[in-house]
């Protein structure tokens, strides 16, 4: 079979080194304009929080993906990221891809890579890109349809960000997937 | 409003000599990530109170080549069927249903075990049996059986009867 290159594209966002006084959101309790319930913003993780069955979680990270990607055994699916970025300059970041199972309980990785990234200093935002291929392997899941990409420490360290799709892939597994199947026609030979 | 489905054609009942093989055709679409090899197999059917029994006998079956397709394919595949006279321990005279399943190649998976096939296709009442002969030692044998069987009863009862009414 022909090994194919896929893509998929998922922004990061805006960054900002955990150092940078100049947070958009100080901590604490906010209201969320679009469901009017209160949301709890946490300066140390720089993630919002909401109360759900009686523990406090992060908000979502995980988004619908707006398209679908196809892939079997073998493929290769080439992840590509984009975020901004300004403060400091940063040594030795990490931008981390996966791709697993999205659930109640969190994000399972199944797959995983990751580089290592120097950031510049600057003043004003500066766009980076980045890409990671994974190879899919024989055993995939077809329920390993989610990606989630982050970027994360470094020196300085930076503000982690994360950014998901849930049901990027169509995975097509070892396991055959057999649609309208009928019988056309019985004759005597 | 209108409202519109499409639905597979039912197939057009057709009789069959006991002996002759018949071909089935079936047609599906697929996916699968890598190179795959199924079985195909094909048997008429009749239906009692425990639910729908295949006739092992009539059996066919064929090994079906999938190559690998992450988008879906479409496919056509054929298996050939014997309907193995009942003189040879094999179908009667009448109708009967036709099924269609696809496996796993190594499975041993009927049209109705649980767990299932990875596809079915059946219909019913859409295979007519005739040309087994209605003569014969055996066919005799069997249809006399139950006249045979009230003498028999009648013989060891009668006995008793009369005893008890002396």
């Amino acid at each position: 079979m022909e090994t194919k290159l896929k893509t998929l594209e998922l922004s990061l966002g805006g960054l900002r080194p955990l150092q940078d006084g100049s947070r958009e959101y100080a901590p604490g309790w906010y209201v969320d304009p679009e469901t009017g319930c209160p949301v709890f913003y946490d300066g140390e993780t720089g993630l919002f929080h909401t109360l759900g069955g009686g523990i406090y979680i992060p908000l979502a990270y995980m988004n619908p993906a707006p398209k679908q990607v196809t892939l079997g055994p073998g493929e290769r699916l080439k992840v590509s990221i984009s975020y901004k970025y300004s403060g400091p300059a940063v040594s030795s970041a990490t931008e981390r891809f996966c791709v697993g199972v999205y659930g109640s309980f969190g994000f399972t990785e199944k797959i995983v890579g990751s580089n290592s990234r120097s950031l510049s200093q600057s003043t004003t935002p500066l766009t980076y890109t980045s890409e990671y291929t994974f190879t899919i392997p024989t055993g995939v899941g077809t329920d390993w349809d989610d990606i989630y990409c982050k970027i994360s420490g470094g020196s300085p360290s930076v503000n982690e960000s994360i950014f998901g799709y849930e049901n990027a892939l169509l995975i097509v597994g070892k396991d055959p997937t057999i649609s309208d199947f009928r019988i056309t026609d019985f004759v005597k030979v | 409003m209108l409202e519109v489905s499409l639905e597979p054609l039912a197939l057009e009942t057709t009789t069959f000599q006991a002996g002759d093989t018949v071909r089935v055709t079936v047609s599906f679409r697929y996916r699968v990530g890598v190179d795959t090899r199924l079985n195909l197999l094909a048997a008429p059917y009749y239906a009692n109170l425990f639910g729908k029994n295949i006739v092992e006998q009539c059996r066919g079956q064929t090994e079906l080549f999938l190559e690998a397709s992450p988008e879906e394919s479409e496919q056509t595949a054929a298996v050939d069927m014997t309907l193995v006279p009942q003189s040879l321990g094999g179908i009667d005279n009448g109708a009967y249903g036709l099924v269609v399943w696809l496996r796993a190649d190594g499975s041993t998976a009927g049209p109705w075990t649980l767990p299932g096939p990875i596809a079915r296709a059946e219909q019913d009442n859409v295979l007519v049996v005739s040309g087994n002969s209605s003569g014969g030692m055996t066919d005799t044998f069997s249809s006399m059986m139950p006249m045979l069987l009230v003498m028999m009863l009648l013989g060891m009862v009668g006995p008793l009867l009369s005893e008890g009414s002396e």
